[in-house]
């Protein structure tokens, strides 16, 4: 009678492992709620956080069972019997199902079901393979066989390029999304020195960090050129400095930031920049370049097709 | 009992491992400590010899190969006498092992630190130390063999199942991750060649912890477990069943180490999907461990060495969960490249492989010395310390790896990455690599205190070679009932060919496609080979350990493209002997940094890291500066490489020199025009190096590939 009911506990433990991975199916016919939905789409990252609350939860019972441990020695040690201390920690509940689930021949009965091994003194039990554990590997070989079906036979194989696109498209549209509603697609044909605190001090803030190794600290030249002289080599328009820190310029040393800053940023450091001519720093680089003298009108500068090679 | 025989164990042997284990786990793990405070304290890094680069891999061998590499002798010699009932094969063999062995582990001491070095993550010993590998190796197979041959015992225990196949496997990974060509003594040109060799290299890689981390202290927990338990073994079935699970698909769980790499999709499902089947065969040597232990767990509050072996079973049960799970695609794009692995492994190392010697080693010393622990107290305060240790190594790195990964994926809603900069990225954790440090001391100071308490404990006693009483065995024929695995058990020879069988099905059905057909590795007609500068260069990347930190595999996320450009392709590494993709991120990927910034940024950057990106935690390297370029070898590299298909020019060799001095001229001069100072520039190591780094993934940047 004992043996059935372990049975069925085994039976019932494949059976639902079994069911996990079959559910990838259900995604196409799926009518339920968008909760559903997105755990389907999500399988093995729902299955991951399964598994890893389970983790997690052993490590739990772990650490609990030393306390336990270290709590029945202390008991020991003021006298109280052992077996009212474990008769305590009992959880009866689910004691029957976890016993089904582990099928183990009870300690007292293990004469039974000694091999009669002798290794060196080391004796052998003839305990029954715990079900769950059964399960667990019958339930994996399923996952696996049904995982490369998914991936490589079924209507739905794909590759990791084709994932790569479809996570590209979607931000590609995200992203058009989001600038539909924002004004701050600032480029070098609209850029215009922003002036204010706050913009130069949020373009400081970037130069501090990222420009101060090559252009010094005052933007008097390392490395890098003078900023604060009248000479510059690719311009001194401010959509001409917002052009050089957006393309760069790798054979003279300047690197393009395009991936690293936005629109904004660019526009501030180089409004910072910008607000740097005429400062006068100790121990300037001597002058590069060409003497740049503003114009009056708007400037309008040409796209240079040849920077824009660059672009990384 | 009149026919008895008497003879001696050989325990000597088993002492000198056991000293061995206990002073090599000193030295690696302190040396990890060192590296792991290199990464808060860059100016540690003082020299060429002590920089990161080149001490992490002496880290890794020294704690794989000579403390858990002795731990293995030191539990198979003391075992597999008890277990056959008959001493060692042969005495000679056996010192031979010792020696040999401790030869290596030296050998790999001097010539890490100087750069030497094949690159191959955990195979980086160059190749005649791979030669002195192979051959003591082979030595303790035939030494194991011989004893199982003269045995006294009828069956084969389950410890020693695991014995075998371990010896096997090994020697097979050994050998075929280790195939090169000599250039020098020095140096070495692989047969295999980018994500071929990558392959070949990561089906080693994770098979060598399968089968020197883990099968072997398999087999030690079932001999030491059941002794200091005293307790039977909880079941005979679950040792045949999870014995035979785990080393078929072990195998072939190699490919989960490249997961969205430019390794074909079909290998990295399989090795996804036989990850997954590991769980349970894994879990059957956690559950025949722990359930061994019934009936003696008030023993286990009381003493020390089952408490190593109840903690270390379960470390090697959570790494065992863990590992699968890294191996499901959306998980391991978040975990790979970062400190997430770093900490997965060292639950490994430090829980399972670490616990488990140390409760060996409080089991075996006063055995083999004949006398009493010198200090309970002291080994359980080990305990304590040693699980600490652990918990506030592991869970800071846990923080980190899942920080930086999800820092290294945010994207401002306008299409930008929040953290461009990578640094910004590394910084952020900074905090947690202090913690991981603390953890790591802590670890270490109880391993201190073993070894003092070890060290009393000898000096009260004295080894002697036991002796024993045992009858000749007699061939016994299969009595009706038995159960059917005792027949391979009678058999070793067969049980031998048969782990040999199944651990090269899974090698085979996952290599010998990648190496026949060429549809694995599309071509891309841009692809050139290296110049001979740039192989120089390379060499020079490969002896700094530079691939400890950066990766050269951008993987198909947009996360990554943004960051770093296009998705690396495999028709890209062709030329590449080694791969260098590398497996960890503390720096940001290279694979397209050619021509993303100018030589002098380089210079500048190599000099001085933090002139060039201020806050940087990677060591300057002013050696490069001063050490010149070796050429002397330069002819004879690419000739290697022409026996291998690289398509040079014929008779190429004989001018490559004058091509390196020629490129080496000009980007010497473009330095100097832009105001580098310095005496024969455009003979120095840098020159190399820079020549190497801004040829990276500049050839298929070339032209559009689409297909």
């Amino acid at each position: 009678m004992k043996i059935t009911k372990f049975k069925s506990t085994a039976i019932l433990l494949v059976l639902c492992t079994l069911f996990i991975p079959f559910s990838l199916f259900a995604q196409s016919a799926n009518n339920g709620s968008s909760v559903w939905i997105w755990a389907l789409n999500n399988i093995f990252l729902v299955l991951a956080i399964l598994v890893t609350l389970g983790f997690l939860g052993t490590i739990m019972k772990l650490i609990f069972d030393f306390i336990e441990l270290q709590k029945l020695r202390l008991m020991k040690e003021l006298g109280v019997e052992k077996e009212i201390v474990v008769e305590e920690m009992k959880a009866p509940l689910w004691k029957r199902i976890y016993e089904g689930a582990w099928n183990i021949v009870p300690i007292g009965e293990e004469k039974n079901i000694d091999l009669g091994h002798d290794y060196d003194g080391i004796r052998e039990l003839d305990n029954k393979l715990p079900p769950w554990w059964l399960a667990l590997m019958y339930g994996s070989i399923v996952f696996a066989a049904v995982y490369l079906y998914y991936y490589h036979w079924s209507s739905n194989d794909w590759s990791s390029i084709q994932e790569y696109e479809i996570a590209m498209e979607e931000a590609q549209v995200e992203k058009e999304n989001y600038l539909l509603k924002q004004a701050d697609g600032v480029n070098e044909n609209t850029v215009t020195a922003k002036l204010d605190e706050a913009s130069l001090l949020a373009g400081k803030d970037i130069y501090m960090t990222l420009c101060l190794p090559c252009h010094g600290a005052e933007g008097q030249g390392v490395v890098g050129p003078n900023l604060t002289d009248d000479y510059w080599i690719h311009g001194g328009s401010m959509p001409d400095i917002f052009k050089i820190i957006k393309y760069g310029a790798p054979e003279k040393g300047m690197i393009s930031w395009n991936s690293q800053l936005k629109p904004s940023s660019m526009q501030n450091v180089a409004s910072y920049i910008f607000s740097l001519k005429g400062t006068n720093p100790a121990n300037p680089k001597a002058q590069e370049g060409e003497l740049y003298v503003p114009s009056e009108v708007t400037e309008n500068p040409t796209n240079s097709e040849e920077q824009k090679d660059n672009i990384n | 009992m009149s026919n008895s025989e008497t003879f001696k164990y050989d325990d000597k042997i088993v002492r000198n491992f056991a000293i061995a284990t206990a002073i090599w786990g000193l030295v690696g793990m302190v040396v990890g400590l060192y590296i792991a405070l290199q990464l808060i304290f860059p100016a540690l890094n003082f020299t060429a010899e002590t920089s990161f680069g080149r001490l992490r891999p002496l880290h890794t061998n020294a704690v794989i190969f000579a403390f858990v590499g002795n731990g293995i002798f030191m539990g198979v010699y003391y075992s597999l006498q008890r277990l056959l009932k008959a001493r060692m094969f042969s005495d000679i063999l056996s010192k031979f092992n010792f020696w040999g062995w401790q030869t290596i582990i030296l050998l790999a001491a001097i010539t890490l630190p100087l750069g030497i070095t094949s690159s191959h993550e955990y195979a980086e010993l160059e190749w005649p130390i791979d030669l002195l590998i192979a051959l003591v190796w082979i030595s303790f197979g035939i030494n194991m063999f011989g004893t199982i041959l003269k045995r006294r015992e009828n069956h084969l225990y389950v410890a020693i199942w695991f014995y075998i196949a371990t010896w096997v496997t090994v020697t097979v990974l050994h050998v075929f991750n280790n195939l090169v060509i000599p250039v020098s003594l020095t140096n070495s040109i692989p047969v295999f060649a980018g994500v071929q060799d990558a392959l070949i290299q990561w089906w080693y890689g994770h098979n060598a912890v399968a089968f020197f981390l883990t099968t072997p202290y398999l087999g030690l927990m079932y001999y030491f477990l059941p002794k200091a338990a005293n307790r039977p073994v909880y079941s005979y079935k679950l040792s045949i069943i999870h014995f035979w699970g785990l080393i078929f698909i072990y195998i072939w769980a190699g490919p989960h180490h490249l997961l969205y790499t430019s390794l074909p999709d079909w290998a990295q499902s399989l090795g996804t999907a036989f990850s997954i089947m590991l769980i349970a065969p894994s879990w059957g040597g956690m559950l025949n461990g722990l359930l061994t232990l019934r009936g003696a767990w008030d023993r286990v509050r009381t003493d020390p060495i089952l408490k190593f072996m109840v903690v270390a079973i379960s470390a090697y049960g959570m790494a065992t969960l863990e590992g699968p799970l890294l191996s499901i695609k959306s998980i391991n794009a978040i975990s790979h490249f970062t400190d997430w692995t770093v900490a997965h492994v060292h639950v490994g190392t430090l829980g399972w492989n670490g616990m488990l010697t140390f409760g060996i080693l409080y089991w075996i010393i006063p055995k083999l010395y004949r006398t009493k622990l010198h200090s309970l107290k002291l080994a359980n305060t080990h305990f304590w310390i040693a699980t600490l240790g652990t918990l506030f190594y592991t869970i800071p790195l846990y923080w980190a790896g899942w920080t930086q990964s999800l820092m290294w994926a945010q994207f401002e809603p306008d299409g930008f990455l929040t953290y461009g900069n990578f640094l910004e990225t590394v910084t952020q954790i900074i905090p947690m690599y202090s913690m991981r440090a603390i953890g790591g001391t802590i670890y270490v100071i109880g391993v201190f205190i073993m070894a003092y308490n070890l060290w009393k404990t000898a000096k009260t006693g004295k080894v002697e070679n036991t002796e024993v009483s045992f009858p000749p065995r007699v061939e016994t024929i299969a009595h009706k009932g038995d159960y059917w695995h005792k027949w391979i058990e009678r058999r070793p020879i067969q049980m031998l060919l048969v782990a040999t069988v199944l651990v090269l099905i899974g090698g085979i059905v996952e290599v010998f496609p990648m190496l026949m057909i060429d549809k694995n590795v599309p071509k891309i007609a841009s692809v050139q080979p290296y110049t001979p500068l740039e192989l120089e260069g390379r060499d020079i990347y490969i002896s700094e350990g530079c691939v400890g930190c950066h990766s050269q595999m951008i993987r198909p996320f947009r996360s990554e493209t943004e960051r770093y450009g296009d998705f690396s392709k495999s028709g890209e590494f062709i030329y590449d002997r080694p791969f260098l993709w590398g497996s960890k991120r503390t720096g940001p990927d290279l694979h397209r940094i050619g021509a993303k910034y100018p030589d002098s940024w380089h210079y500048n950057h190599m000099l001085d890291p933090t002139s060039m990106s201020p806050g940087s935690i990677m060591p300057a390297y002013p050696w490069l500066f001063k050490r010149k370029i070796n050429t002397d070898y330069t002819a004879a590299k690419i000739r290697v490489l022409q026996t291998l298909n690289t398509p040079y020019g014929q008779n190429y060799a004989d001018i490559a020199v004058q091509d390196l001095e020629k490129q080496a001229k000009k980007i010497a001069d473009g330095l100097i025009a832009g105001g580098v100072d310095q005496e024969e520039l455009e003979t120095k190591q840098i020159i190399a190096l820079i020549a190497y780094l801004q040829r990276l993934g500049t050839d298929a940047k070339a032209n559009v590939i689409k297909e």
